[in-house]
């Protein structure tokens, strides 16, 4: 087992109180709540569906795409945003996001909330419109500088781990799921179901 | 074979023989042969229960079997990385562990004799050699004794080494290029069908928990025994604090937190922590009496320190031919311990031992997948990365050691869980032979990659593996917390278990050693029942 170090964090504000969602067991597939109906659905279709946000604010999942987009394209129509506010609704202890392994305390909505606040401060800073208005050039632009973890001016948890993060993030949603591994040709060899629940 | 089920949190109301808190490698081990030794013991697990059908194959739902418990201030210029290196519920962090079980070597145990550096150990090798041997038949191991010419004496593995893919073959050129040689891993898993578990089929998912068997956790192995004999398991049990006698000279049960908010006690003769290298020490110094004021065990104010991990040395290459990467064991496929001598690299300002894992498999993404290995590439490149290196992808890992210094430690802070105990601060800041050592590493790593023929070659940052020390043993109250056989030098019926242990990291995994000595101490414990818990 191992673990890559991180940069140290400040703790992060508490996120609003937000109904808890669970995962099903078993498949690539989210529980989201949608016209009061609870329904299965991958977090590209929950987009599609335009499943209401729940931790994150329309600002906020607005960056989150434009950011995802420059990290790892595709990822915000792969439901990037929708995955990352379905994780932060939910019970901690049920966190699937990696960020949970890198030192930083939960809950972490203030963490994400925090990270996407600064990239876009810096997006007024330098080029002097909102980071989701930025052209391709200039997102990549911040984006590498971000990568190098030293931003002037920034203001969120540090810029090199919220980059880690986020990268991270949009790889898992987009190559951590068995359609994923298809796409790279990899065999899933999937859940290991033994015909009688083995040891069980 | 069955694994214990979760039973409802109703603990016994009479004294029990033996407590032992934590159901992972180290509890569950001395669980079970103390059990099948005829006594009545319970474990009380602080997680909750888990069972194989929660092992999920998959990289995302992998890292809900990690720490969730009570929060770690996770500290220092190299943190130790608790989230990631434990675990939360049935089988601890084993229950996700790689299974890489080579044996530590004999100069391991008295380093600090032959090379004034670290600490002794108050055992030798051929005290724990038996031990090895006997709990790697239980287990299973999968190896090939006589390719692996480092390997300390010992009974050869129960069963042959495991197979090798591409990407071992690829690397294993580079040894060979320069004049070295591989062996064959040594893993607890079933390279053949063993007692009753399937042959393992090489789907590298280790890391999110093996429910088919194949993979020596403790859900596999121990628990069951422990089970079979009449141990009783309960989860949602947080022990909140150790209770000794009013002259504080022996433990006389522990106080427990359970999920309805309720607190019960309970008793026992003997109490056993094996809850890891970092909540052993907190329960140790949170237990606190007037006797005992700076921490039950720690007269010598040892409880703590000495808190050590290991520095991954990742090396990666990229090469033309299909390397299948996925294929394998999360742990690795071959090894190499030609680094062992502490003094290899001693021209580099570096102390200490390290071995080669070879060839891990990999997923696409999470922490130790492909992605993760070039943090510096995204966008478009990142997508042409992905589908090069699913196709030509090798990487090796060097375990390397890493001394013990008294200021990594563990401490308690002034901030408290949801029971009100104090929550934990670990620091650990690595000493600088050993980064030389890991430097060291990196260096020889790229060499045989090169050797090898990989078209590009590259090394990640010092990854923290594993956590030891912060109990360790030696051989009085003036040096450690506990003798060889876990029990402190001052409250002889509670004994601790695990990784915490250790006076030295040593340059191997940890888990095959966790075991020898939980192997070692039960049978001490029952030998001498009487003297020890009568």
């Amino acid at each position: 087992m191992l673990n890559i170090n991180s940069e140290r964090l400040p703790s992060w504000p508490e996120p609003r109180r937000v109904a808890r969602r669970d995962f099903i067991v078993g498949g690539a597939l989210l529980t989201f709540t949608l016209a009061g109906c609870e329904r299965k659905l991958t977090p590209a279709q929950a987009r599609a569906a335009a499943v209401p946000f729940l931790a994150l604010d329309a600002g906020a999942v607005a960056v989150l795409d434009a950011l995802g987009d420059i990290l790892l394209p595709g990822s915000s129509a792969t439901g990037l945003s929708h995955y990352i506010d379905h994780q932060l609704s939910g019970d901690d202890a049920d966190s699937m996001l990696m960020i949970k392994y890198l030192g930083v305390p939960a809950p972490f909505t203030g963490f994400y909330e925090s990270g996407l606040r600064a990239a876009d401060a810096l997006a007024h800073a330098v080029y002097g419109k909102a980071f989701p208005g930025l052209s391709n050039e200039q997102a990549s632009a911040l984006v590498t500088r971000m990568s190098g973890g030293r931003v002037e001016g920034w203001q969120g948890p540090p810029a090199g781990l919220f980059y880690f993060v986020l990268r991270n993030d949009a790889v898992d949603v987009v190559y951590g799921t068995s359609a994923g591994f298809e796409q790279l040709g990899v065999p899933y060899m999937a859940h290991i179901e033994p015909p009688s629940r083995w040891g069980e | 074979m069955t694994t214990p089920r979760p039973t409802p949190a109703s603990l016994p109301r009479d004294p029990v023989d033996v407590i032992v808190v934590g159901s992972g490698a180290a509890g569950s081990n001395v669980a079970a042969h103390l059990a099948e030794g005829g006594k009545q013991v319970l474990i009380l697990e602080a997680g909750p229960a888990r069972g194989p059908g929660h092992l999920i194959s998959s990289t995302l739902y992998a890292r809900r079997v990690k720490w969730t418990g009570p929060p770690v201030l996770d500290e220092g210029k190299n943190p130790v990385g608790f989230v990631f290196n434990s675990a939360y519920g049935t089988g601890g962090a084993a229950m996700h562990h790689y299974a890489v079980w080579p044996r530590m070597h004999p100069e391991d145990f008295d380093m600090h004799s032959r090379h004034n550096r670290g600490l002794d150990w108050p055992l030798k090798y051929v005290d724990l050699a038996p031990h090895y041997d006997k709990v790697q038949q239980e287990a299973g191991v999968s190896g090939d004794a006589t390719r692996e010419i480092w390997r300390p004496p010992g009974a050869p593995y129960p069963m042959p080494g495991v197979p090798v893919f591409p990407q071992g073959s690829a690397i294993a050129r580079g040894f060979a290029k320069l004049g070295r040689t591989v062996a064959p891993l040594p893993l607890a898993v079933t390279s053949t069908n063993y007692n009753g578990r399937p042959t393992c089929l090489w789907d590298g998912w280790c890391d999110s928990g093996c429910p088919i068997g194949a993979l020596a956790n403790p859900l596999t192995v121990h628990l069951p025994r422990a089970a079979s004999a009449g141990a009783q398991l309960v989860n949602d049990a947080a022990v909140t604090k150790v209770l000794t006698s009013d002259d504080g000279t022996r433990a006389i049960g522990v106080e427990v937190a359970l999920k309805d908010g309720t607190r019960q006690t309970v008793n026992a003769r003997l109490v056993v922590l094996a809850a890891f290298a970092v909540e052993n020490p907190r329960l140790l110094l949170a237990s606190a009496t007037a006797k005992h004021p700076r921490g039950l065990g720690n007269s010598g104010g040892f409880v703590g320190r000495y808190v050590m991990t290991h520095a991954a040395g990742l090396v990666y290459g990229l090469f033309d031919e299909d390397t299948r990467p996925y294929m394998g064991a999360f742990g690795g496929q071959l090894v190499n311990q030609d680094s062992y001598p502490k003094t290899t690299h001693a021209k580099s300002g570096a102390f200490g031992s390290y071995q080669w894992m070879i060839a891990q498999a990999v997923k696409p993404n999470d922490l130790l997948g492909i992605s993760t290995s070039r943090p510096d590439v995204f966008g478009p490149a990142l997508h042409d990365f992905m589908k090069r290196a699913t196709r030509g992808f090798a990487g090796m890992t060097a375990v390397c050691e890493d001394l013990p210094v008294a200021d990594n430690r563990i401490t308690l802070t002034d901030q408290r869980d949801t029971h009100g105990v104090p929550i934990a601060r670990v620091t650990h800041t690595t000493h600088d032979e050993s980064v030389a050592l890991w430097k060291a590493s990196l260096a020889e790593g790229k060499e045989v990659m090169r050797a090898a023929g990989a078209n590009e070659v590259w090394t990640g940052p010092q990854g923290s593996m594993h956590i030891m020390g912060g109990t360790v043993m030696g051989s009085s109250a003036s040096n450690s917390v506990t003798n060889g056989f876990g029990q402190l030098h001052d409250i002889p019926n509670l004994v601790v278990a695990g990784p915490g242990l250790f006076p030295t990291s040593a340059g191997v995994n940890p888990t095959f050693t966790v075991h020898a000595l939980a192997a070692r101490s039960a049978e001490h414990l029952l030998t001498n029942w009487k003297q020890v818990a009568g």
